[in-house]
Parts: C-alpha cells; structure tokens; sequence
C-alpha cells in the first residue's frame, strides 16, 4: 500500500491532462457532431509554437505561451476555413469529415517534422520541472507520501480553470448561447439570424487554443516531439466518450476516470499496456454504455 | 533493377491489403481503421511458425489466414455493434490494442526487437529466393485474390454486401441479417490482409510492431480511397500509385529523414484534397 497516495496523485495528473484535451475536443464535437482528429496535430503544435517562440527565439516564457496558444488557436480557425467549411456547404458525411481530420492531422504532425525535427525536446528549462511539491510526508500508515511537481499543479489548476470559464462563457454569454444553438441545429440557429458560420469558426478557434494549452503543458511536464498529437488526441476522445460526448463536464468526469483505470491498471499489470487499458475501458463503454457517464 | 523489382513486390504487397480492405470499406460501407493489425497477425503468426517450427511457408501462411480469421471474428463481432464514425474509433482502438501486444508479449513476439532470419517460402523444392521469383509468387497471389474478391463482389453475397452500405433498414426489411454478412466479409478482409502479412515477413525476413502501427492502417485507407472505393482496379492502382510517388519524392532530392515526412504530407495532402474535390476517389463507385 506504500504508493497509494503517489497513485492517486499520479492518477489525478493524468486525470488533469487528459481533460484539458477532452474539453476543447467536446466543445468542437458538440458543436459540429464530427470527430476532428486534427485537433490532436492542435496540441503537438501548441507545444512547438511555445518550443519556437521561447526557446529559439527567447521570447519572454508568458509571452510565449500567450502568443503559441493564440497561434495554435489561429490555425485550428484556418484548418476549418479551408476544409472543414467546404465539406459542411456540401454536406458532406461524417465519414467524410472524419477522413479529412485525417488527413489534416498527418499534415500537421508531418510538417512539424520538418521544421522540428522529430527528436524530442523539453520546454522546462529545468529537467525537473521547476519545484516539487510533497502532498503527503512520508507517514507511518500511508507509506511513502506523494509529492506533485510545480508544473502538474498549474496543469491540474488551468484545467479546472477552463472547465469554469467555458462553463461559464457556454451559460452567461450570448456567444456561448448562440454555439449552444448551432450544436442544437443548424438550420434553425442560421433562420434566426445567428451568423453560424462566423460561431463555427469561434468555436475551432477556442478549441484549438485549449489544445495548444494542452500540448504547451504537457510539453512543460514531459516533452514535445511531433507524435505526441496521437496519444493525446486518443485519450482525449476516449476520456469523451466514456464521460459522455458533446458534453463538456461528462469529458472531465471521463478524463479523470480514465485517469485512474489508466494508472490503477499499470499498479497492477505493467507500464507498457497503458493504451491497451485505455483502449479497453473505451470498448468496454461502447458496448455497455455507448452513451458514456453523463448522457447528453 | 533490383530496386524496380523491390518497389513491384511492395505494390503488390499493398495492393492484396487495398482489396482486402475496400470489401469492408468500399463495398460494406464500414470505415475499418485495423487493417494493419490483421496485417500483422499474418506476418507475426508466419514469421513464428517459420523460425521456430521450421513450418512450410505456405502451411504457415494458411494457418496465419485462419488464426487471424479467428481473431477478427471476435472484434467483427464487438464492431457489429457500432455504426459510422464510432465503427472507425472502435476499429482505431482494435488496431491499438493489438499493436500492444505485438510491442508488449515479449515473451513470444521479442517485442521491440522483432523477429529476424524469417525464410523465403519453398514449395515442392523449389525456393522463392531471388527477388524475381518472389515478385511472381506476389503477383500470382495478388491475382488469385483478385479473382476471389471480384467473383465475390458480383455475386448475390456481394450485392447484399452493397445493399447493406445503402440502406441496412431496408435490408432487414427484406429478411435479411446484415450483421452475419457484415462479419462474414470483416473475416473474410482480414484473412486476407494475413496473406499480404505473410507475405511481407518472408519478403523482409525480418518484423517488428514498428511496421504495423495505426499509421500503417491510414495509409492502407488511403490507398482505397485514392484509388476509389468500391472497385478493385482502384485498389491495385491506388498502392503503385502510393508506392512510387515517395520514390519519386526521393529522386527531389530532400534528405532522407525529410522524405519520409514529406511521405506523410502528400498522404495527407492526398486525402485532404480527395475529402473535399473528389470523395469517391479516382475510380470509386461509392461515396463515403
């Protein structure tokens, strides 16, 4: 029972990470029913954007995340303006929408092989990851302790904040409104005068700036390197569906159980079957409760 | 020569995985993302009857057909359950999980390191051991599964398969069970995309999990795509198509860690501009 309290912290963190992924991907898949792969390449990207500006062009490192996550944020608007807005004027099916992600988030993960090559770098300027903090000393009937680094913190932290703001910004504003409305139908949102193309593009716009954020922070926690995309964008969607797709709360509740299947199931097998757990759980949700936790 | 040659047996490598997998995609209407994890079934399963057990290649091959036929029964049967886009995550998943095992169950697949010294087949004395002649073995195999699936697809099996792509509702309407023919033809594509599998380990003489991973099944779907869903020709097209064009990405010069991405950008240029100008792909007689 000595790492308990590590595999609870370790679980959380994971938990942490994987809903930041989760909620930018639902707020997009609420809103335009597909299932955009590109956002994975979205969260490699946020990584290198913040790799480029603060450590080869030695920005300032808030500037820097600023300027990737606006960055990341930009691109995943174009990404839509050219392809995905083209396949929605001609209505294109799913499976369309879903091939093209595709294609887009090879794209995407290729090019910054390119230009980044494909070794895997850190964003920390410290290996360590700045300072650690320990949740629990090492006590007599909880063993060891558990100590949490200063960055899984802020990733724990930023993660509950945007799940508030959107939250927040979905409820209270009109622009949030007007996504709920498209999510709900189209059509109708565009016959009441809401310029549904323009809260289209607002919406890949904010999801992408949530996946940069993401792949900054993992970047800051672990490393970046191109394929980092897949693993995410993975989990992500498998913390979405089990937590209940489309729904912004079921994801974090998704991602943070996976979290713990995730970290509980290597307790007890070993390290390398992580995906095969995780993958697991997805196709046990599938089967017995496709409509995931929370139902929409 | 030799390099032509090379270049001919990987197309025709991939082309026995194009048409396998356009009878699940093209013309059941099921956008399956495993391929390369029956593909792999067949090398592994083959590469380990040849090494350990010193089996005739071809024995080994057909038990490796019928091992994966097993296996993708299973996952048909967890699959049969979804529709659409969740069909394609739930195939994602299959070819995650197996890759896993091929990465992870060390004990038997050596895991990163693979399994080296897999023999040319031989049959009747005679051994596939020069190129040339392993280019014939793949093209007459290639050809038999040709023949096979068009005999397949324009039969009566084959036009309820293309029924089901249309419409499923009224299928059942007609009494009939489209998820028998669904898995039927999910086995029947994976068995023999274990032949290509097969095939490919007696090729290289040497697998490891690197050469069966998720992207693998991507470019597998990109190949059918390209060539077009549906039809055959499009398949075989498709992947000499897609097997030359990097070759000819090589001969521009780019350094070779730089080729191999720009690989990937034309395959996801290729299905970007297939998605948005011409979903059917260049022969295709289905639209996804």
């Amino acid at each position: 029972m000595t790492i308990l309290p590590q595999l609870i912290v370790n679980s959380i963190i994971a938990g942490a990470i994987y809903t930041l992924v989760a909620i930018g991907f639902n707020l997009i898949y609420g809103t335009v029913k597909f299932f955009d792969l590109g956002y994975g390449a979205l969260t490699a990207v946020g990584g290198y954007a913040a790799f480029l500006f603060h450590k080869k062009l030695g920005l300032d490192l808030a500037l820097s995340i600023i300027l990737a996550v606006f960055l990341t944020g930009a691109i995943g608007w174009l990404v839509n303006q050219l392809v995905y807005k083209k396949l929605r004027a001609r209505r294109a099916s799913n499976m369309v929408f879903l091939v093209a992600s595709l294609g887009v988030f090879t794209l995407l993960q290729a090019l910054l092989a390119i230009f980044f090559s494909s070794q895997f770098q850190t964003l920390s300027t410290n290996a360590a990851g700045g300072r650690v903090f320990e949740i629990f000393g090492p006590t007599t009937w909880l063993g060891a302790g558990a100590v949490i680094t200063q960055v899984q913190l802020i990733i724990l932290l930023s993660g509950l904040a945007i799940m508030g703001a959107l939250a927040l910004l979905l409820k209270r504003t009109l622009f949030g409104k007007a996504i709920k409305a498209v999510a709900d139908d189209e059509e109708v949102a565009k016959v009441v005068g809401i310029d549904t193309a323009k809260i289209i593009g607002g919406v890949f716009f904010i999801g992408a700036m949530i996946a940069g954020l993401a792949g900054i922070l993992v970047g800051f926690d672990t490393g970046i390197e191109p394929t980092m995309g897949l693993s995410l964008l993975l989990k992500g969607v498998i913390a979405s569906i089990i937590g209940g797709i489309g729904n912004v709360y079921g994801g974090v509740l998704g991602a943070f159980l996976l979290g713990f299947v995730e970290n509980f199931g290597i307790w007890q097998i070993s390290g390398e079957w992580k995906d095969a757990i995780a993958f697991g759980l997805l196709i046990i949700f599938l089967l017995f409760r496709p409509q995931g936790i929370i139902r929409k | 020569m030799e390099y032509l040659i090379h270049l001919a047996i990987l197309v025709g490598i991939y082309a026995i995985l194009g048409v396998s997998l356009n009878l699940v995609v093209g013309f059941t209407g099921l956008l399956s993302v495993t391929q390369a994890a029956f593909y792999g079934l067949g090398a592994y399963t083959t590469a380990l009857l040849l090494v350990n057990f010193g089996v005739n290649f071809f024995l080994a091959a057909i038990i490796g057909m019928i091992l994966t036929a097993m296996i993708s029964f299973l996952i048909g049967l967890v699959l049969s359950r979804f529709r659409g886009d969740y069909y394609a995550l739930g195939s994602f998943s299959f070819n995650i999980i197996i890759y896993s095992v091929f990465l992870n169950w060390q004990a038997v697949t050596r895991g990163p390191l693979g399994i080296p010294g897999v023999a040319r087949p031989s049959l009747f004395g005679l051994t596939f051991s020069s190129n040339f002649s392993f280019l014939l073995l793949t093209l007459s195999l290639l050809l038999l599964t040709f023949l096979f699936t068009r005999w397949l697809t324009v039969s009566s099996f084959g036009r309820v398969l293309k029924a089901i792509r249309e419409d499923e509702t009224a299928l059942q309407v007609f009494g009939y069970r489209p998820i028998h023919y669904k898995l039927v033809i999910f086995v029947i594509g994976a068995a023999l995309a274990a032949l290509a599998g097969a095939l490919f380990a007696s090729y290289i003489t040497f697998i490891d999990p690197s050469s069966f991973v998720l992207f693998e099944s991507i470019f597998i779907l990109a190949i059918i795509i390209l060539g077009g869903l549906a039809n055959l020709k499009g398949s075989v097209l498709g992947a000499l198509f897609l097997i030359l064009l990097p070759e000819a990405l090589r001969f521009v010069g780019f350094p070779s860690d730089v080729a191999a991405q720009m690989r990937q950008v034309v395959y996801g240029l290729i299905l970007v501009f297939l998605m948005l100008y011409r979903p059917q792909g260049l022969m295709g007689e289905y639209k996804l």
